[in-house]
């Protein structure tokens, strides 16, 4: 079979674009149903109970949820710049921003896990509620926010790949720009999270 | 595939202008959370902001504008399809917890 003749027979790829960002965007469909799924729950639950408790003051978990927002939606800008510069050329450029979204990311994540140990030590956990009402409440807030923190992690570490394989030109832009879809997929996540799983429960 | 069959995007200035954006809307859901708002009214009002967020999020950061436009209606489809779902299964998995516990 020549060239042109196996050319001709393989399809173009689906709705126009890239397969790994078509693959990326199917993921991000399945997990963002997974997402929906869990805060629907949560929803539901919240709203069978009376006793539900609203135990986050502003001064403490409603500041630190902020700044985590701030520096999650930063991050997202920052994946921006590393696209915007790996499209145009300049890898060491993008190299340099990706490694810079993997530390806010990393940033975020020390903050989130900052504060589950301060609600640990106030006697939190999946399984037990101090302030007496529904344990529920422990529950989804740890279930939504631990599956949220580990696509962080994961995110990190998928960041920290592309970016030691794009310095050594074994990857192209198109991988920079698939990782970054993921990356401010994780960031639209707690777009949901923070109203529905903090605000909502603010004193 | 090369690095210029990655098609059109915006530039840095539209996509720091989305993340002031983003910013003032997360501003405006701390103050209605603290506007002594009924928890319906409030509910609504953090949940319709944070679908503008995603919105905004997926137009621009995620490129979506740019895209084939079927991409988006499939994409919004199908999800669209999964919360109708949800919210179905959801509800009548609250009654039958309400019948047992």
């Amino acid at each position: 079979m020549s060239d042109s003749s196996h050319a001709a027979t393989v399809e173009a790829p689906p709705f126009g674009i890239e397969t790994k960002k078509f693959t990326m965007w199917l993921f991000i469909l399945a997990d963002a149903a997974t997402f929906a799924a869990l805060l629907f729950a949560y929803g539901y639950l919240r709203a069978g109970s009376i006793d539900w408790p609203r135990p986050f003051e502003f001064g403490s978990t409603i500041v630190n949820a902020l700044v985590m927002t701030f520096i999650l939606l930063t991050s997202s800008l920052t994946m921006l710049m590393a696209v915007h510069h790996a499209q145009a050329g300049r890898r060491p450029q993008s190299v340099k921003w990706i490694w810079i979204t993997a530390l806010l990311g990393l940033l975020f994540a020390a903050l989130h896990l900052r504060e589950w140990f301060r609600m640990f030590g106030e006697g939190w956990s999946l399984s037990a509620n101090p302030l007496g009402g529904p344990v529920a409440f422990s529950a989804g807030f740890f279930s939504i926010t631990g599956l949220h923190l580990t696509h962080v992690f994961i995110g990190i570490v998928a960041l920290s790949v592309v970016a030691v394989k794009f310095s050594r030109g074994k990857l192209t832009a198109g991988h920079i720009e698939t990782t970054g879809l993921y990356w401010h997929f994780v960031d639209l996540v707690w777009m949901f999270v923070l109203p529905i799983v903090y605000l909502m429960n603010a004193k | 595939m090369t690095d210029t069959a990655l098609g059109p995007g915006p530039g840095m200035k539209l996509y720091l202008m989305i993340w002031v954006g983003l910013l003032v809307i997360v501003a405006a859901e701390v103050a209605l959370t603290y506007a002594g708002l009924s928890r319906g009214d409030l509910l609504l009002g953090l949940l319709l902001l944070a679908l503008l967020e995603a919105i905004l999020g997926v137009l621009y950061f995620m490129h979506m504008k740019w895209e084939n436009r079927i991409l988006l209606f499939s994409m919004a489809g199908y999800f669209g399809l999964a919360l109708l779902f949800m919210n179905h299964i959801w509800r009548d998995a609250a009654r039958m917890v309400s019948m047992y516990w």
